[in-house]
């Protein structure tokens, strides 16, 4: 059944290609030309899905490919006439000033979607840090908002501070999120290296932001419990470009790692740390979170742009998702036909899938909420919260079926494990090894 | 300049300068080096003098403008940053570099023509600078050239932003990072090697240009007193054209230096080494150019300490607290304000 | 001395003089009524096209609410740096100082809950002792000395608030703070922007009083003259340093109002929102409004945030629509320091007095910048007084 429905997609997706042509950031379902023809005669008007992401600067390179995973659902159901009637908006709200990811514009980006009655549901954010400023928002809003990317633990879980971010409806829950957590992601990394890599000697950096930080502390301690020797632990802040003090210091020196974590971002500096690793001759696995997974060689900000092809070799990375989902040849094929006229991110990155899956659920949250009769803005709202967070339903995306538990979390977490290919067609890239489920 | 450019709090300063100009700190910097030497071992030594004598060789643009303008100059961070964008153009678009060098000859031959083309390159952008943003204001309340000069920061740093992007961009390594020697059992890179002593050259030409030549003359003059200075001939407008042009190439060598070493330039480098130069500049005492430059040798090793021991965190934190600390109990630095002695 | 002159030198011309004329000596009604006209008609305005298509009035008022919180940090800033001629780089620390004043007295982290009102001034109060704290050794240097340790300590602080992770979450920041509240009422933090607009302009309008109280006092009169020439302050009696560190307390003070007020509303803070660029923006919002001028940086910081948070977004939907070959792949968002660093040079040397000048500010840079300069090379030339 996924399989027809995946079909269909690339099907339709040539269509909605000739639609809009120019399938920039703010694509809004095309008012001319040959998307007239497949909308339903009975329209009721438009709903709108927001995005909210980094799209400029150093983080395009995250937020972008994960935007068009959202735009490639939107364009789709727009391209199959709508839901009930509607056609979905796609309103993509970028909240990098300067390149970097600013909470207080993320902040007013959430304003600006709770006070606009059209808006749905949200896709969105990417970085942990982002989110801890809008749950309060969306959460006394009550809009829905589901994220792809987001992986600290305390977003979700009520033991680890979540019920303060919805202190308005500590019982409402608003934001779900695809991604599994770092209670998962650092451990995992953790025994891959430890076990897989066979890594026992490590050096760890976290970029001392909230999701760094956070994942290299569960990474940290789940590889000390597995009998690894952590070398050396420092911190290297967001802006850091000079990593040689740590590289060279004496405890490196004294006892030499046999590999590297870093529990950061790239914007933060991963290929710089990466790139200067292999200067000093460190040829060592370079390992870390979803952080470093971001893009291929020829994408700006990447980490392997940035590092180059031949230091960014043996690194290994995590992504908080499912890697190798069952339609996945079919949903890399669909994005990159659908977006083969733009001029960068042409194909899928790690949480391309997952952005896909979060406007899935929040769209067949609507059809569910449409079909049940809500009819007034306020009314759709509130179902669509109401259905995609019910731990009840199950919805059917491109990375499978996932449904949520209670706090929000899918109950399908999965890790994957990506490793850095030189040789891979089109130039070095992340290609997926293996995946490891979480669920119950 | 009015009256109102000289404190009565700072006017002591002169006399307290010329009793401490003495072999006393340079005592100390000597035994700080020996000690630092035993504290971080040779290879972490190697690396601080390295990234010291980036710091440095920025660090003299900032003393030689404020000796002779009385001014900080924040664009020169950002000048620096565009050096380094200009090497790499220099060395990608005009000599077709893509990463090391083949042999010795092309390395002399690309690193000649490198630093020749982006140290004046630079120079004139200084001179640029100081024509179109700071003469107009030179009699100007003090306030309006920093302010200028904090809006000629934004601009250098977002143009080569809009034309390279804000990602790092890789620079072509010429020296090969993996070219190493071995010095009494020491494994030292060349490129470290290279950076050391090109930075310690450029600064005793530097030196030797300004006490032994003309210009050098006419540069200590106008610091000194640029009344005085004008009546005695000085062309004073050529003079302090000509402190922009030495201290804005020497900023160019610097950003050379940093793509050679990491191989990657950012248009936020300005910033943070800007900013940790001019407290090189301070530590050493503004002004001084031997000063500024042991100043950032220093600056290279708390940053290097601190990593090494675990504090990279505090590191950044803790070159600021030098920097106010330096102001607020010694504030005409470890070396006293030599280039012109004016508190 | 300028500062002795009155400001009734202008020739007298039209309505425009006479109302000058009034709010010369009614300060305190001035303030009142401008700010408060204005705010009222700002929710107004946005309800006509065009500014109803951009966004809903909410969005709007929220957007003021905010734009508020920099006109604070500009009246603030303006003390230190127009008033009384001390560039402060860092200023954003005293904001951050405030903001965590109130995190830490208002959440689940503490556990502690003391409400929003006396922490308005608690805040206030922390933020001028740390002014003092890093004034009272510092602001005997010179200015652009003091800048540099300004600018150093604007780093410190954020780094210190992100390595102190047990008293400061570190970069998780602080969330669950609570939102004020009026008896049983507590301020949504969604839906209906008024209360936080209505308080924040309440704020505006006190701080905005006791500036112009403060500009026409002997402390007022003090800070002009320390501004214009220290040596002749200091011979005409003036403590210049208490004079510069009253300025440099208030001026922190009045961040840590806004900062107080930021901690309320995001009802999260993390050491990211307070780094320099926040110092640079208010620093630019002051120069461009007019150095010592108050209605003109509450006036330019307004103006400057709805910039960049208005039209610099919408220039980029416009052009993401339109398909303008190059202005549509640029991001304007991303060069709001361009247009800063533009602005701030051309003000400095065409229009240093800033768009809204301060009568005195205009005459005392005008007088200077008059004179005959650089060409000569004979800076002497150019002793105004």
């Amino acid at each position: 059944m996924r399989l027809h429905k995946i079909s269909a997609l690339a099907g339709v997706s040539i269509l909605a290609f000739a639609a809009c042509s120019s399938s920039g950031a703010s694509t809004a379902p095309s008012a001319g030309g040959g998307g007239e023809s497949a909308a339903p005669p009975a329209s009721k008007g438009e709903l709108t899905l927001g995005v909210s992401l980094p799209l400029s600067g150093g983080a395009a390179a995250d937020g972008q490919p994960t935007l068009k995973g959202a735009q490639l659902e939107v364009d789709r159901i727009n391209a199959a006439g709508g839901i009930g009637g509607y056609t979905i908006k796609l309103l993509p709200l970028d909240h990098a000033v300067a390149g970097k990811y600013n909470e207080q514009q993320a902040a007013q980006d959430m304003q600006t979607f709770v006070a606009d009655d059209a808006v749905i549901g949200v896709v969105g954010p990417y970085n942990s840090a982002v989110a801890k400023v809008q749950i309060p928002i969306s959460n006394s809003a009550g809009l829905a908002q589901c994220s792809p990317a987001n992986t600290n633990t305390g977003l979700t879980k009520p033991e680890e501070g979540a019920l303060d971010l919805r202190k308005d409806f500590p019982d409402r829950i608003n934001y779900i999120r695809v991604a599994a957590t770092d209670s998962l992601q650092g451990p995992a990394m953790a025994i891959y290296d430890y076990d897989t890599l066979g890594l026992k000697n490590l050096l760890i950096v976290d970029d001392v932001t909230t999701f760094g930080k956070g994942v290299a502390d569960t990474f940290q301690t789940k590889f000390e419990e597995l009998g690894g020797t952590v070398v050396l632990r420092q911190g290297a802040p967001a802006d850091t470009t000079d990593f040689n003090g740590i590289i060279n210091s004496q405890a490196v020196e004294a006892s030499p790692p046999d590999g590297v974590y870093y529990g950061g971002v790239v914007t933060s500096g991963a290929g710089l740390f990466l790139k200067q690793l292999r200067q000093a001759g460190l040829d060592i696995p370079f390992t870390g979170p979803d952080g470093i997974v971001n893009g291929s060689v020829n994408d700006d900000g990447s980490l392997i742009k940035i590092a180059g092809a031949d230091a960014a070799a043996n690194s290994y990375g995590t992504i908080a998702a499912i890697g190798d989902f069952p339609a996945k040849a079919e949903f890399d094929a669909a994005f990159e036909e659908h977006f083969s006229a733009d001029s960068d991110f042409k194909t899928p990155g790690a949480y391309s899938g997952p952005a896909n899956a979060c406007a899935v659920v929040l769209l067949e949250a609507l059809k569910a909420a449409v079909d049940g009769g809500a009819a007034d803005m306020a009314g759709i709202r509130e179902a669509v919260r109401a259905y995609a967070s019910d731990p009840a339903n199950s919805f059917d995306t491109v990375l499978g079926p996932i449904s949520f538990d209670e706090n929000g979390d899918t109950t399908v977490p999965f890790i994957s494990f990506y490793e850095v290919d030189t040789a891979a067609t089109g130039g070095a890239d992340w290609v997926f090894k293996e995946q490891q489920s979480f669920g119950e | 300049m009015t009256s109102s450019t000289v404190t009565a709090e700072a006017r002591p300063n002169r006399f307290l300068v010329a009793r401490r100009s003495g072999v006393g700190p340079y005592l100390f910097i000597l035994a700080l080096t020996v000690v630092m030497y035993f504290v971080l071992g040779p290879k972490q030594f190697v690396n601080a003098l390295t990234i010291g004598a980036i710091y440095a060789l920025v660090a003299l643009g900032y003393t030689m403008v404020y000796g002779i303008i009385e001014l900080i100059n924040f664009a020169h961070g950002d000048v620096f940053m565009v050096g380094s964008f200009v090497s790499l153009f220099v060395l990608t678009n005009i000599l077709g570099a893509t990463g090391p060098a083949p042999d010795l000859a092309t390395i002399v031959y690309q690193l000649v023509v490198t630093f020749a083309l982006t140290m004046s390159v630079v120079g004139v952008l200084g001179v640029t600078i100081e024509r179109f943003a700071y003469r107009p204001l030179r009699n100007a309340p003090r306030l309006a050239p920093l302010i200028t000069a904090i809006g000629i920061s934004f601009i250098l740093q977002n143009v080569v932003q809009l034309i390279y992007g804000p990602s790092p961009i890789n620079t072509p390594q010429v020296i090969p990072p993996s070219a190493r020697v071995d010095i009494a059992g020491v494994s030292i890179g060349w490129i470290n090697i290279f950076i050391i002593v090109t930075a310690i050259s450029l600064m005793f030409g530097l030196q030797l240009f300004v006490s032994r030549t003309k210009v050098g003359r006419a540069m200590r003059s106008t610091a000194s007193d640029r009344e005085a200075a004008s009546l005695m001939g000085v062309d004073i407008n050529r003079t302090i054209a000509i402190t922009f042009l030495i201290g804005s190439a020497l900023a160019g060598a610097a950003g050379v230096v940093q793509g050679l070493y990491f191989g990657n330039i950012t248009s936020a480098l300005g910033f943070q080494s800007g900013l940790k130069a001019f407290t090189a500049a301070v530590l050493g005492g503004i002004g001084n150019i031997t000063g500024a430059a042991i100043g950032g040798f220093m600056i290279g090793f708390v940053e290097v300490t601190a990593a090494n021991f675990g504090f990279f965190v505090w590191a950044q934190a803790a070159v600021f607290m030098i920097l106010i600390v330096t102001l607020v109990f010694r504030p005409s630095g470890l070396f006293g304000q030599q280039l012109g002695e004016r508190a | 001395m300028s500062a002795a002159s009155s400001p009734a030198a202008t020739s007298p011309r039209g309505v425009r003089s006479r109302i000058g004329a009034f709010s010369d000596r009614h300060r305190s009604t001035s303030v009142f009524f401008g700010v408060g006209l204005a705010a009222m008609a700002l929710p107004l305005i946005v309800l006509l096209p065009p500014f109803n298509s951009f966004s809903g009035q909410g969005v709007w008022m929220d957007g003021f609410t905010i734009a508020g919180i920099f006109i604070l940090l500009a009246l603030g800033l303006n003390i230190v740096v127009g008033m009384s001629g001390l560039l402060d780089l860092g200023y954003a620390a005293f904001f951050a100082i405030g903001a965590y004043t109130y995190a830490l007295a208002a959440s689940p982290f503490t556990g502690i809950e003391i409400s929003f009102w006396p922490m308005l001034l608690i805040g206030a109060v922390m933020a001028a002792v740390f002014g003092i704290m890093l004034g009272a050794p510092t602001l005997r240097l010179r200015g652009d000395y003091l800048a540099i340790v300004t600018l150093g300590f604007g780093e410190i602080v954020p780094i210190t608030i992100l390595n102190l992770s047990r008293y400061t979450e570190g970069p998780n920041g602080i969330g669950g703070i609570t939102a004020p509240s009026i008896g049983d009422f507590r301020f949504p933090t969604t839906g209906n922007p008024w209360p936080y607009y209505l308080v924040m302009l309440g704020l505006i309008i006190v701080s905005m009083m006791l500036i112009y109280r403060l500009q026409d006092s002997r402390l007022g009169r003090s800070w002009m003259a320390v501004r214009e020439d220290e040596l002749a302050a200091a011979a005409n009696g003036i403590n210049t340093v208490t004079t510069k560190l009253l300025a440099f307390a208030l001026g922190a003070s009045t961040a840590g109002l806004a900062g107080v007020f930021l901690a309320a509303k995001l009802q999260t803070v993390t050491p990211n929102l307070f780094r320099f660029d926040v110092s640079f923006t208010v620093l630019a919002m002051v120069v461009l409004g007019g150095m010592g001028n108050i209605w003109g940086v509450a006036v330019g910081a307004f103006i400057i945030f709805m910039i960049q948070s208005v039209l610099l977004k919408q220039l980029n939907i416009f052009f993401d629509n339109v398909d303008v070959p190059i202005l549509s792949d640029i991001d304007f968002l991303q060069y709001q320091f361009l247009l800063y660093g533009i602005a701030l040079v051309g003000m400095m040397l065409l229009r240093p007095e800033g768009l809204f000048p301060s009568q005195r500010r205009k005459r005392e840079l005008h007088t200077e910048e008059d004179a005959d300069f650089g060409e000569h090379g004979d800076p002497m030339g150019a002793s105004p007084e």
